[in-house]
């Protein structure tokens, strides 16, 4: 499970400072499927960054399993996000000197799992996402659909109860969007908590649960 | 390991050139300090060697003389020549009688250093180490003899080199208005004996009725026994200087002292060079922190992509030291290769311009050391860019484009 407190994160710019998110407290439940929507600048990616480790707040906490995120150092913090979470980007975001095969096998490498497990594992993977004749390809040489299932299947390496998707979608056609949905419904079946940023409907329409977030703070 | 090592292939690959030129620097540093100290090597040894042929040598001269000052003072008398010879272990004592005079052949003029020997001590003096030149089907001549009168034995330089027509035995030449015939060429001597090269040799008796020179300049031991060398050349100072009721006044020189002083010049040089070529060694180390630093900044992106999949910020940190460490150890590695070939060529410049054998001596250590030196250097420069890398918050690498 994860839960907020009071989780704030406060932006200085100059003088001022903005609130990118105020006060928030909210739940979510394991296995939960839930869609963040808001328009941007309302602090939703900020959230998600927030709940996936990858930034600290200014005052509050996420507690993930019960653990208290604020009170750990960078090094346990790489642990959970190896452990419990994996990313999914809207810039795809794989490392372009790896092909698909090793960026997916790139959590594992980090994990400090041997080599051979490591690329097994990783075809698996790209095998589920059904990338398995393209594992050699460079990212460059993969359509933005692709790279988003190679992405996919490397957010799933060391296989995490919850995958973290920053407008997983915004990067592909409709039809690709939602084949990419098809794929974290399935995930989601499989008892993993899913959460997606996204500010489009239909892709929200996707989630069991949708929570809708301005000025940096949520309304259910 | 083997996927890091594979990783930083890649991303080497990628910026190709840069890499290249990374290396290069490394390279090129490494390459100086290495062809510097083999060639420093190469010319100590040449030079001690010298040295060791002559090691039961003792030159003994008027003033303090140290090793590379030319001048002195006084000289010696016939008194002080006995005196030497009667000290125990003392194999020859010949007394040298040198001036400088003017020396005319066929129109040319040159003051020279002439110097008076007894021609039996000839033998003593060189040795079975030199032979009479007998170049180009030239007659060779011969040594001096008691019995000659104005007669001259020559070096290499004075028959080939000082004067526009080569000379050779039975020629004449003018010292100081009087003719002289040169009854031998001696053999060319090079390195720590071109001195011999250009000395102009005749008998004593001529250099003290024809040339008035009374003065013993310089008195040449051998001793019997080379462990002996320096307590004979303390008891010569000792003699010389009761005779002459002076302090200090005797400068006897063993060569075994010569090597010591040689090889502590060496040592300074050696240093010198060493740490002018470590300036363009400092200079790659530079190369390497640009390098690391634009490649950084450049995958800032990626490194927060990288913690975002879990790495922790010691696999970015190893990663980044890896590639440093790649980049320098590749480079120290093509420095050695063009370490040994720039030694090379500079040691057959040196024989070719100056005639001078220097064969440069490559250590295994000395490329061993390299090689760390660049490994160093390259991990030292390459600790903070990564140290930045690994230090960078996620959220913000990851939002980096």
């Amino acid at each position: 499970m994860i839960h907020t407190e009071h989780l704030t994160k406060i932006y200085r710019m100059g003088e001022a400072e903005v609130y990118a998110l105020h006060d928030v407290n909210l739940e979510i439940q394991d296995g939960e499927f839930v869609a963040i929507v808001g328009p941007s600048g309302s602090g939703k990616s900020t959230l998600l960054n927030m709940i996936g480790c990858l930034d600290k707040p200014t005052s509050g906490s996420v507690f993930i399993d019960g653990i208290d995120t604020a009170l750990l150092t960078d090094n346990e913090l790489a642990e959970i996000r190896r452990q419990k979470i994996g990313f999914i980007f809207q810039q795809f975001n794989l490392i372009h000197t790896l092909n698909a095969l090793e960026n997916v096998a790139l959590p594992l490498f980090f994990a400090g799992v041997g080599r051979e497990a490591r690329l097994k594992r990783a075809r698996e993977l790209l095998l589920n996402v059904g990338l398995e004749d393209r594992m050699y390809h460079k990212p460059s040489e993969l359509s933005g659909g692709e790279q988003q299932r190679v992405a996919i299947a490397r957010a799933l390496a060391n296989n995490p109860e919850i995958i973290i998707g920053d407008e997983p979608t915004g990067n592909v056609d409709s039809a690709t969007g939602h084949a990419i949905m098809a794929i974290l419904e399935g995930l989601n079946k499989e008892g993993r908590t899913i959460i997606v940023v996204t500010h489009d409907p239909e892709i929200a329409a996707h989630a069991g649960q949708t929570k809708r977030m301005r000025d940096g703070r949520v309304r259910d | 390991m083997k996927d890091a090592f594979l990783f930083v292939y890649r991303n080497m690959k990628e910026r190709r050139a840069r890499s290249a030129l990374t290396v290069l620097g490394i390279t090129v540093g490494i390459g100086a300090v290495i062809a510097l100290i083999s060639l420093g090597y190469g010319m100590q040894a040449a030079i001690t060697e010298q040295l060791i042929e002559m090691a039961d040598v003792i030159m003994v001269t008027p003033g303090a003389q140290e090793l590379g000052s030319f001048g002195s003072y006084g000289s010696f008398t016939d008194r002080d020549l006995e005196a030497v010879k009667r000290i125990g272990g003392v194999k020859d004592a010949v007394a040298m009688r040198s001036a400088m005079e003017d020396v005319e052949y066929r129109g040319e003029t040159f003051r020279l250093t002439i110097t008076g020997i007894n021609p039996q001590d000839i033998a003593a003096v060189f040795g079975e180490t030199i032979k009479r030149e007998a170049e180009a089907g030239m007659a060779a001549g011969r040594d001096l003899r008691e019995n000659d009168k104005k007669a001259c034995e020559i070096g290499y330089s004075i028959a080939y080199e000082y004067f526009k027509q080569d000379m050779s035995v039975n020629d004449r030449l003018t010292i100081n208005s009087t003719k002289f015939r040169v009854v031998g060429v001696l053999e060319k001597q090079g390195g720590f004996r071109a001195g011999v090269d250009s000395a102009i040799y005749i008998t004593t008796r001529d250099s003290i009725s024809i040339l008035d020179n009374q003065d013993i300049s310089e008195i040449f031991v051998r001793v019997r026994h080379i462990e002996d060398a320096e307590k004979i050349a303390a008891e010569i100072e000792k003699r010389i200087d009761d005779n002459h009721k002076l302090d200090d006044f005797t400068s006897a020189m063993t060569m075994g002292s010569a090597i010591e002083q040689l090889e502590s010049v060496f040592g300074i040089l050696q240093v010198v060079l060493i740490a002018l070529s470590s300036i363009s060694l400092l200079v790659a180390a530079m190369g390497i922190m640009n390098t690391m630093l634009m490649s950084v900044m450049e995958r800032t992106h990626e490194i927060g992509v990288m913690k975002a999949i879990g790495a922790k910020n010691r696999n970015i940190l190893t990663l980044f030291l890896l590639e440093a460490g790649v980049v320098s150890a590749v480079g120290g590695v093509c420095g050695c290769i063009l370490g040994i070939l720039a030694a090379r060529a500079i040691s057959f410049g040196i024989q070719t311009a100056f005639d001078v054998e220097i064969v440069a001596i490559v250590k295994p250590e000395v490329l061993l050391g390299g090689i760390a030196v660049a490994v160093l250097v390259g991990i030292l420069s390459g600790l903070y860019p990564a140290r930045k890398a690994a230090k960078m918050s996620p959220v913000e690498a990851v939002k980096y484009a």
